[in-house]
């Protein structure tokens, strides 16, 4: 018990010693001359660190990343994004897939004919902009009864993404009808076997079944500040319902690669789960 | 006052053995009662008084019924062992101590994180934090087990001094019977060779000598009779102990103590019951575990609240947690000291300091009192002649170990005289077979004296035994207390010669009562007064120097009245015995040790107390501790004052007097006060005639001024306060099990000079562990800065815990190890002990330097490199700094696949992923770089690198070590999936250089300014 005081009162004569005019076992000289150290000492450290980082900046191109090798092969991305690769709603509720079509409304609003009108802009691709095609305003409104997905390929600087796929045993037979030239095409399919008569017919639009080959390659943000990327739309016409479905959509061409441990590297597979 | 004393005592006893239960409560005041002096009075009480006590009979023995009774009453004669600790309770202790707690939490709460994922998601990232951890802490649990397990069995050795036969006399029948069965009041005989089965009260006895080393630490054997010769018990002829052994002759006595209640059991007692406080190493350490800890878990529930605050989720929250935790917590740090003090036992053994208990390594450094025994330790431990007087001048006689010191002049006939008595009248001889040794160290048959006489004149003259054949021996008066001489009748060397040569050698007062001639030159004349005087001179000479003093004297028998074959009766004084030659003096001593001045004289330099505590007589004492420089030439103690000034003792200001000798009696009376009194204001103090409880109280004074108390010593009854001790030091040659068993470290060469090597050690590997903890508390905290940025500015995680882990179990351990190999930065020798109070492992500078930096956010060489090479990985990849500010939630979004970089790029979750563990491997390597830097700073606190020099190869190696260890982390295949660590383009290596180079030159002025302006600002705040 009396060490006990002790060290109470030792604590708070530390935190403020009257005699010796010291707060936390310092004077106020004490405290200053300590302050001013720690400033000059992080002030140089800090200096030094935006200097380096300066430095660094100094190095790097405006157009271009130094290293690429970990964004390529591109990545297929669709929207509306799936939560933990699953989408799910019920086609009675429709708050259930309020989010989705939300999301897609969102996406699709930066390709709206009115933005795309702006001829200066869009100056080296004539006619061909014309990215928004009708059919995709069905998507928005009829996403209750049949799913969509709006798919696009990543945007990599510079990166020329080949339209013709090495053909080989790599391509299956079921692409060879849907190769056309100056195409990345795209396909999609039940990812498990059992699944195979359940997933009804899958319907793609777009220019042409796939990505067309003269949007790419893209050029950075500070040479193509509104370049916009060409989409398929995906529609699945005829999904069981009731039942967890999984799809894989796959694109094919040259430099496009795919990885085990990324699900989103050239192709993706998604879960659907579609209540009446 | 003995007998109200011992009478309390037993009251106490009874009480105790009435209410065993309540245990706890009596713990304390049983220890009081044990360092009280031994309470026997059974010496003073006359036999039928003894008898009466313990009902028994003085030739039946005691009743077959009322020794079972005893039996019952007292419980065997055997020491209880104490309580041990079951093996897995200090299994637990090691595996929830220390940080383990801390680390535990954060594995549990990562398990559960990781359980709540698991159960939400479909494949949860994989749990290898959890596992990582929990393997940390089981493995650094197990590691500092199995150290610990070298622990002390003290009770054991007592155990195997149990005698196992004892023969008793019961209903006036010899027996024998198991010495667990003897009981208090039997009547008990003991012979030469056996060992006495319980303190007994001598009855009878002829020719009885015992051993009490084992007890008081002196080898002398010493008679035992049934008179009573002493108030103290341990003192006094008529009391035989516990566990001592009886040399020669036979005893027979009543048995008056047993099992605990022994002498000796009262020791074990006390040794075993001692609470040993904490190491100051191990103090240190925990103190260093409470800040640690208590910043990590203040740091990491605050920054838990703002992370629920700023509206992150639960699971979030704790994995922050986790991660602050796990950055706070030197994981290896503990290993990392338990390596640095195990390489330095090694050490030390090599120098024949051998550690048993690891944290002692420490504490002998930190010692600033010595309380060394005298036997054996300070000194020879055997008896040599150091003087002689003969021709009315003292001579010196060489006392080295070596013989390399000064001699005399051996050619003066009266020198041949007196090597013809001390050979003669001596009954020592050489054991057999021991031809090819040196003259010391051959074992001889013999008490000590007579052996030092012997080996004496075998050096000088040559072979005793050719001696002795020549001068046949005809008979022989040996020595007794009443005589105090020792005299035999021998044949002259010349054949023609028929007459008896008388020797005799005995007390120098009593031999030269019987003389009436003394030689001089080689001529006899009359003892007149002069030369009478002249021998008291000498004889007060001697004895004031502390040495036993023996006279010799002889006579050639008148060939008339003692006629060839004249038969001498030794019972029956037939023969002159008066108006002998007296030829000389020679006196014994047990010599210092040639090397121990020297060491006393470093233990003073290095500011340590020497304090000597023995059993030996005061002047004995004083006289080693003025010869080994205990007490140092010129300084008086208040005895020599008052005989200086010729004034009362009670007149001296005991101030005015550095030296003490107290005396063991004086110490019984003394009031605590009054022993810090002494302890505190002289500076050379000799304790004798100590008893093993004083020996305790002794270093418990010590210990409450403040001091770290060492205690060398060998024998049992030296163990009490070897336990009691900061750091028990036991005699590896001499030394008794119990010693061993009791003390933290064994001097295997039995020299003090030893301990010296490892105080010597002990500070190097204090600095040195300060250097080793600098090194790792300065990587340790700025891996929390990545943590904080991340919850606060939202930027991608900097460093992962797997990262972190991998630093501080991985890359940082050898270098920190390789710290201890750091030679001295100065003399350490020259220096005051530390304070324990002030002078701290971790203080709060070192706190400050290292924590300052969280409070001005990642601001610090280590953390910046990091930070750099993040920036730098991140923006050659796409992201630049500035994008990277509030990324965070989309960056960590598993939906995210099209995530945007400052080009315009869209990135899939998996994509950016790699390149952020890419960005931790690339901090980790920046930290392995920075590193570099920091363990040649940590090299040394003041001087500079370029003084110090790189001859540290451990270092060396453990620069390279690391450096491939972080290169095959980041390399080697299958790390991606193992570990989350990719490889770096060699480029990014290189981006923490600059702030390599950059804290090297901060930290090269700083301890230049240090050097320069010794005591002032820099080194007032900066300096640990």
């Amino acid at each position: 018990m009396q060490a006990n005081k002790d060290s109470d009162g030792g604590w708070r004569t530390f935190v403020w010693n009257s005699e010796k005019k010291e707060f936390l076992g310092r004077t106020g000289s004490s405290w200053l001359k300590i302050f001013l150290f720690y400033v000059i000492f992080y002030g140089c450290l800090a200096g030094i660190f935006i200097g380096t980082i300066q430095a660094l900046l100094l190095t790097l191109s405006n157009y271009k990343p130094t290293y690429q090798d970990r964004v390529a092969p591109p990545g297929l991305s669709h929207t509306p994004r799936s939560e933990k690769s699953e989408i799910a709603f019920s086609l009675s509720d429709a708050s259930s897939y309020k989010k989705y079509t939300d999301a897609m409304t969102k996406f699709l609003k930066k390709y709206d004919d009115d933005k795309q009108t702006d001829q200066m802009k869009f100056e080296d691709c004539g006619g061909k902009c014309q990215l928004m095609p009708e059919r995709f305003l069905k998507c928005r409104d009829t996403v209750s009864s049949t799913p969509w997905l709006i798919v696009k390929l990543n945007r990599i600087v510079n990166f020329s993404e080949g339209g013709r796929p090495p053909m080989n045993n790599s391509v299956e037979e079921f692409l060879l009808p849907k190769l056309k030239p100056n195409l990345i095409p795209i396909f999609c399919k039940n990812k498990r076997e059992e699944d195979a008569d359940k997933i009804g017919e899958i319907k793609f639009f777009g220019l042409g079944e796939g990505f067309p080959l003269q949007y790419y390659p893209y050029y950075g943000k500070l040479l193509h500040p509104q370049y916009l990327q060409p989409l398929v739309a995906i529609q699945f016409n005829n999904l069981t319902l009731n039942e967890e479905l999984r799809i894989e959509c796959k694109v094919f061409g040259e430099n496009i690669g795919y990885s085990e441990k990324d699900r989103y590297q050239g192709r993706f597979d998604v879960k659907f789960n579609i209540a009446s | 006052m003995g007998y109200g004393r011992s009478d309390s005592y037993r009251v106490a006893t009874t009480q105790d053995k009435d209410d065993r239960s309540p245990k706890k409560k009596k713990g304390a005041k049983d220890m009081d009662d044990l360092k009280k002096e031994v309470p026997i009075t059974e010496h003073k009480m006359s036999i039928e008084e003894v008898c009466r006590k313990y009902q028994t009979d003085i030739v039946q023995g005691l009743t077959n019924a009322k020794a079972a009774e005893y039996l019952i009453r007292d419980g065997p004669n055997a020491l209880t062992p104490p309580p041990t600790t079951p093996e897995w309770v200090k299994f637990c202790r090691q595996l929830f101590g220390g940080f383990s707690v801390l680390l535990w939490t954060g594995a549990i709460l990562c398990f559960l994180a990781y359980a709540i994922q698991a159960a939400t998601e479909d494949d949860p990232a994989g749990d290898n934090v959890s596992i990582v951890l929990t393997a940390v802490v089981v493995i650094t649990g197990c590691f500092s087990y199995f150290q610990e397990a070298k622990s002390s069995k003290i009770m054991e050795s007592f155990k195997n001094m149990v005698p196992q036969q004892a023969l008793v006399i019961r209903e006036g029948e010899k027996v024998q019977i198991n010495a667990e069965e003897v009981v208090g009041g039997d009547l008990v005989e003991v012979k030469g060779g056996d060992r006495i089965p319980a303190d007994i009260r001598v009855v009878s006895a002829h020719g009885c000598k015992v051993d009490n080393s084992s007890l008081t630490g002196e080898s002398e054997p010493q008679s035992r009779s049934p008179d009573c010769t002493h108030d103290n018990p341990l003192e006094t002829r008529n009391i035989a102990f516990f566990s001592t052994n009886c040399v020669e002759g036979t005893a027979r006595g009543i048995v008056i103590c047993t099992g605990d209640n022994t002498v000796m059991g009262r020791i074990a007692t006390l040794t075993s019951g001692l609470e040993t406080g904490k190491t100051p190493i191990a103090k240190e350490i925990e103190h260093f575990i409470h800040i640690i800890t208590g910043v990590a878990v203040f740091l990491g529930l605050t920054f838990f609240i703002l992370a629920i605050v700023l509206g992150y989720s639960w699971l979030e929250a704790v994995i922050f947690l986790i991660g602050i935790i796990v950055a706070n917590v030197p994981e290896g740090l503990l290993a990392t000291v338990t390596v640095c003090l195990t390489l330095t036992a090694k050490r030390m053994a090599k120098k024949n300091c051998l550690v048993k208990n690891l944290e002692a390594v420490e504490t002998l450094g930190s010692t600033s009192t010595i309380c060394s025994d005298k036997t054996g330790t300070l000194t020879q431990n055997r008896m040599t002649v150091a003087h002689m007087w003969f021709d009315n001048q003292i001579h010196e006689a060489d006392t080295t170990e070596d013989q390399s010191g000064a001699s005399f002049d051996k050619s003066s006939i009266t020198w041949i005289s007196l090597a013809r008595v001390a050979a003669l009248c001596n009954r020592a001889q050489f054991k057999a077979g021991q031809d090819q040794l040196p003259i010391l160290k051959r074992d001889v048959a013999g008490d000590a004296s007579e052996s030092a006489l012997l080996k004496c004149i075998e050096l000088s003259c040559g072979s005793v035994r050719a001696m002795r054949d020549r001068n046949k021996k005809v008979a022989e008066i040996p020595f007794n207390s009443t005589n105090k001489y020792q005299l035999s009748v021998h044949e002259t060397e010349d054949l023609n010669d028929n007459r008896y040569l008388l020797v005799m050698k005995g007390a120098p007062e009593r031999v030269l009562e019987c003389c009436s001639t003394i030689l001089v030159q080689g001529k006899e004349q009359p003892l007149d007064e002069e030369l009478k005087e002249a021998f008291q001179n000498a004889y007060m000479e001697l004895g004031g120097l502390g040495e036993r003093v023996l006279g010799f004297c002889h006579v050639l028998l008148p060939e008339d009245q003692y006629p060839k074959g004249f038969a001498f009766d030794t019972d029956d004084v037939n023969f002159q015995t008066k108006d002998l030659c007296f030829v000389g003096l020679m006196s014994m001593i047990d010599p210092p040790r040639a090397a121990v001045p020297d060491a006393v004289g470093k233990c003073r330099s290095a500011g340590i107390k020497v304090i000597m505590v023995t059993g030996d007589h005061p002047i004995t004492a004083k006289a080693i501790a003025k010869g080994v420089g205990i007490i140092s030439e010129g300084n008086e103690t208040v005895e020599d004052i008052a005989a200086r000034l010729n004034i009362p003792v009670s007149q001296v200001n005991p101030r005015d007097a550095k030296a003490c000798v107290c005396h063991g009696t004086d110490l019984k009376d003394l009031s605590q006060d009054q022993m810090d009194d002494i302890l505190r204001n002289h500076t050379e103090i000799v304790f004798a005639r100590t008893s093993p409880q004083q020996k305790l109280i002794i270093v418990e004074g010590c210990q409450r001024l403040g001091a770290i108390v060492a205690v060398t010593g060998d024998g049992v009854n030296d163990s009490p306060a070897l336990k009691k001790a900061d750091i028990g030091v036991a005699m590896g040659i001499s030394g008794s099990d119990v010693s061993k068993q009791a003390a933290d470290m064994i001097l295997l060469d039995d020299n003090f000079a030893s301990i010296v090597t490892g105080v010597e050690e002990g500070r190097l590997i204090f600095d040195n562990l300060k250097k080793s903890i600098a090194y790792t508390l300065t990587s340790n905290i700025p891996e929390i800065t990545p943590f904080l940025l991340f919850i606060i500015v939202n930027i991608p995680l900097p460093l992962g815990t797997i990262t972190i882990l991998c630093i501080d179990l991985g890359t940082d351990m050898v270098p920190a190890i390789s710290l201890a190999y750091e030679a001295a930065e100065s003399d350490i020798m020259k220096r005051q002990p530390r304070n324990p109070f002030r002078d701290k492992l971790v203080n709060e500078r070192l706190i400050s330097i290292a924590y300052g930096q969280i409070v001005i956010v990642c601001l610090n060489p280590h953390a910046l490199g990091g930070f750099f090479a993040y920036f730098v990985i991140l923006a050659e990849n796409g992201f630049l700094p500035t994008t990277l500010v509030g990324i965070r939630l989309n960056w960590d979004d598993r939906s995210c696949n099209d995530l945007e970089d400052t080009y315009g790029q869209q990135w899939t979750y998996e994509q950016r992923k790699i390149v952020e563990f890419t960005c931790h491997t690339a901090f980790f390597v920046s930290i392995v770089v920075v590193q570099w830097a920091d363990v040649i700073i940590c090299k040394t606190r003041r001087n500079s690198v370029f003084q110090q020099g790189m001859r540290n190869k451990i270092l060396i190696f453990g620069l390279f070590e690391e450096t491939a260890l972080a290169a095959f982390l980041s390399y080697c295949p299958g790390m991606d999936v193992a570990l989350r660590m990719y490889p770096l383009k060699p480029s990014w290596w290189f981006c923490a250089f600059p702030y390599s180079f950059l804290i090297f030159v901060y930290d090269e002025v700083r301890k230049l300014l240090i050097r320069r302006n010794p005591g002032g600002w820099v080194e007032r705040e900066t300096y640990y």
